[in-house]
């Protein structure tokens, strides 16, 4: 049983009631993804997928990632295919928000990430990316502007 | 959000309609819209179980991602990464989420030692929801 708390309540990995909302990636080496997440956000393995089909989950500050290779249709999505992405042609990413952007520049990159640019400001927040071995970006920003939450 | 310490992950989706989308997951998962962005650039934000996601709509390469380039999915069969709903009660959560205008692909389906069922967002994205058994 995996748990992370936000705002005071829990929320579990299998959940015993209501929903816990996790983001999938599909990758082209699991153990790959997983250990590069581990190290690089101090994020907890928590299985490590097999062989028959089972993707790797990886506990991330208040999510879950899962990872898994692609492939093509299943009967409960007849129509979809999975692949690794297209690295400059993107829809949706992982975005993290941060509260001491420099802080965490020189750590994730001490760990081996590689950023696309140093942290620069732009529309009240200071914001720079990642790309993770599969070549999806991951965002990393901190507002200077608060007008929500 | 935004975080008082070390660090929050959310999930970011382009999206055609800022307003559409925030409306969606708000009606759908009981999320809470924190902003609807603004005119200036500022994305979406609406918090959802214990994740937020935010909505914007696409563009071409900013300064801090030279080569990167924003879009809505142009072929929704085509996918690399998308949200995963773990659910404890994944029945309930089709008809509640049916019932409020979710368009599954299929019922709930046994495989791999789960059960599962995809939805459209309005943009496309599939949504996995899943119940481990």
């Amino acid at each position: 049983m995996s748990a992370v708390q936000v705002e005071n309540k829990s929320y579990e990995m299998p959940p015993r009631e209501g929903i816990s909302i996790a983001h999938f990636l599909t990758v082209a080496d699991i153990d790959r993804s997983a250990s590069w997440y581990e190290k690089v956000f101090g994020g907890r393995i928590l299985s490590t997928g097999d062989s028959e089909g089972a993707p790797a989950y990886i506990q991330i500050a208040n999510t879950w990632l899962l990872v898994n290779v692609g492939g093509g249709p299943t009967p409960d999505k007849p129509t979809v295919t999975l692949s690794v992405p297209n690295p400059d042609n993107i829809n949706s990413f992982m975005n993290i928000r941060v509260t001491d952007i420099q802080a965490c520049y020189e750590l994730w990159k001490s760990r081996g990430a590689e950023f696309i640019t140093e942290p620069i400001p732009k529309y009240g927040e200071i914001r720079c990316y990642i790309r993770d071995p599969d070549g999806y970006i991951i965002e990393v920003g901190q507002s200077t502007d608060l007008t929500y939450g | 959000m935004p975080p008082c310490e070390g660090f929050t992950v959310t999930h970011f989706i382009t999206v055609a309609d800022i307003d559409r989308s925030a409306d969606f997951y708000e009606k759908l998962f009981g999320g809470r819209i924190l902003s609807r962005g603004d005119s200036k650039g500022a994305s979406g934000h609406i918090q959802i179980a214990n994740t937020w996601l935010i909505v914007n709509v696409g563009g071409g390469p900013t300064p801090n991602k030279p080569s990167v380039t924003l879009s809505v999915p142009a072929d929704p069969d085509q996918v690399s990464s998308f949200l995963n709903l773990r659910v404890a009660d994944i029945q309930a959560c089709y008809a509640l989420w049916k019932s409020r205008g979710a368009e599954f692909l299929t019922e709930p389906i046994a495989k791999y030692g789960e059960t599962r069922c995809y939805m459209r967002d309005p943009d496309g994205y599939i949504i996995e929801v899943g119940q481990s058994s």
